[in-house]
């Protein structure tokens, strides 16, 4: 065994050694070229990715120090302590896929994506491969907190399957709102619709206390359109910078610099967020192809990425809604550390009320207001990972203060990252951490079981109505 | 040039991949053509004006209306060159009608 530990670092160490983003490069070209992609391509995308991770980095560099001195003077001035500084799902994106673990993850979730569909436990073929990291990022916690490499994923593919599972539920809903035939392929196994069964839970306590509040749903489209830029991401960040600058007695030279600075950089995010995705693209047709050559041309629905149903009004009218509320709750949360910013705007939160809602507007934002602590706790307790991780990718400059960390306060999986931690300190052998884990899981399944039985319910009335056609 | 707008949730993700693939593809049959990915929530009417064509990944509710002729585009996604090309035929079609490209 020692033999087989000295050669893997023998082998591994020097790569390991030249830090995250050459050690991607050789990894993601040599996993793409495993897969079949050409050598040009596989090389592109990694070259790509390591020009992701280097560039996020270098911009949540820029954020964190143009933003050091602002924050400490906030914290002292409001007494608020909301150290967590939020980046937004892009720079949490490029530091998962900067750990060689969340392609590991990524092909045992391919194994078991095949499985199912083989042991028609499935009809769903998933290629959104970039979202992966959604998933990776739960293993990786997991580990963080002291997990070892095959509790984290049991951990993965346990949650991956319910995914799967949840993808074919909600295949008949997706119909419902993109006014499609069912024929249409089109499903997700994304990680925000894991909120649905306690969304669910919501909806059901709704139904029975608050239906006339239904009367009041208005024209989300109409309300998109009056906001216009105003919620774009530039003028987010205008906004924060205002906001903290005048909260923490910045000068105006000062606080048009923090506005304009948190502006660009939520932009950068976007932009260099699109590069990376871009690097993983061999990668997933790859991928895509060895799946269909050994389903033998089958027809099944096709696992997307969420925004297929962005086209949706309420999606973005909800968010709209929800983010000066959860900026409010941010301040008076007790146990949050987080201060919103790149994650506001809550696309990691919006679409799973959707899809339970069935767009009802009201529902949607009352619902997004009760469950966003928990998404603002579990941003909070990643914090000290996503923080650690940036810090060997090199993104945090010397000299910022010992107590800056980073997350996001709106990252799909607010759940999930709690099962983590649970399980990840059950793994050290504590018996109380056992036991909570344990109960945290068994309750995490019923609830989902719960869930299932009530979007099959939901499943046969759509049924019901195809065949009456 | 034919310009073309590609909308999805963050603007960087399936809205990028229908890009790369609808000038790939237009431009291994010849048009000359550039496309647009961004989000859909930060599509204007005033925006809408610069393109010739609106490629979402399925139906969109943006609140106006427009001219503008639309194309679901979601099939590229699926990453099966079968299923894309009806996609890549309709859009060839707009290029054609609209003269330019």
């Amino acid at each position: 065994m020692s033999g087989i530990i000295s050669f893997a670092n023998a082998v591994f160490k020097p790569l390991i050694d030249l830090g995250a983003a050459p050690m991607m490069l050789i990894v993601l070209t040599i996993i793409a070229l495993v897969f079949r992609v050409k050598f040009s391509k596989a090389l592109e995308g990694g070259i790509k990715l390591a020009i992701a991770l280097t560039a996020i980095s270098a911009v949540i560099g820029l954020l964190t120090t143009a933003f050091q001195d602002a924050l400490n003077a906030f914290v002292k001035s409001t007494g608020i302590q909301l150290s967590v500084t939020d980046l937004g799902w892009a720079p949490l994106a490029t530091i998962t896929w900067g750990s060689p673990y969340t392609l590991f993850f990524l092909l045992i979730m391919v194994i078991v994506n095949v499985i199912m569909i083989v042991l028609n436990k499935t009809n769903t073929l998933d290629v959104d491969i970039f979202d992966i990291w959604h998933l990776a990022f739960v293993g990786l916690l997991a580990m963080f907190f002291g997990a070892n490499l095959l509790i984290a994923t049991i951990l993965v593919i346990f949650i991956g399957v319910l995914k799967i599972i949840n993808s074919d539920l909600m295949k008949p809903t997706f119909n419902d709102l993109l006014h499609a035939p069912a024929s249409n392929p089109m499903t997700t196994t994304h990680m925000n619709y894991m909120m649905n069964p306690l969304i669910m839970v919501f909806d059901k306590i709704f139904d029975v206390i608050f239906p006339w509040l239904d009367k009041f749903d208005f024209d989300a489209a109409d309300l998109n359109k009056k906001i216009g830029f105003w919620g774009s991401k530039f003028a987010i960040g205008v906004y924060l910078g205002i906001f903290i600058g005048l909260l923490s007695h910045q000068g105006v030279k000062e606080i048009f610099t923090l506005s304009f600075t948190a502006a660009f950089c939520l932009e950068l995010f976007s932009l260099i967020g699109s590069w990376f995705i871009a690097a993983v693209e061999p990668l997933s047709q790859g991928i895509t192809d060895f799946a269909n050559r050994r389903l033998k041309g089958r027809t099944m629905n096709v696992g997307l990425d969420w925004p297929f149903i962005a086209g949706r009004a309420e999606i973005w009218a909800a968010a709209n809604v929800l983010a000066p509320i959860m900026l409010l709750e941010a301040l008076v949360l007790p146990g949050n550390k987080i201060l919103p910013l790149g994650g506001i705007i809550a696309m990691g939160v919006t679409p799973a009320l959707l899809v339970v809602t069935r767009g009802k507007i009201v529902r949607m934002i009352v619902i997004g207001a009760l469950e966003l602590p928990v998404f603002l706790w579990a941003g909070t307790l990643a914090a000290p990972m996503v923080t650690e991780t940036a810090k060997k990718l090199g993104a945090f400059p010397k000299g910022l203060a010992s107590g800056t960390m980073i997350s996001h306060s709106t990252m799909e999986g607010p759940i999930e990252k709690f099962l983590a931690y649970l399980v990840g300190n059950a793994s050290k052998g504590q018996i109380t951490f056992v036991l909570y884990a344990a109960l945290a899981l068994a309750a995490y399944l019923l609830i989902f079981i719960w869930y299932a039985r009530q979007m099959k319910k939901r499943n046969a009335v759509y049924a019901a109505a195809e065949a009456a056609k | 040039m034919f310009k073309i707008l590609a909308a999805c949730g963050a603007g960087v993700n399936s809205s990028h991949q229908i890009k790369d693939a609808l000038e790939t593809e237009m431009g291994n049959r010849g048009y000359d053509v550039q496309a647009d990915a961004v989000m859909v929530k930060d599509i204007t009417e005033d925006m809408m004006k610069n393109y010739d064509l609106f490629t979402p990944i399925a139906a969109t509710d943006l609140g106006f209306t427009s001219d503008v002729p639309v194309v679901d585009a979601g099939p590229i996604l699926y990453r099966m060159p079968a299923m894309a090309a009806p996609v890549y035929d309709a859009v060839e079609k707009v290029i054609k009608e609209s003269g330019k490209g």
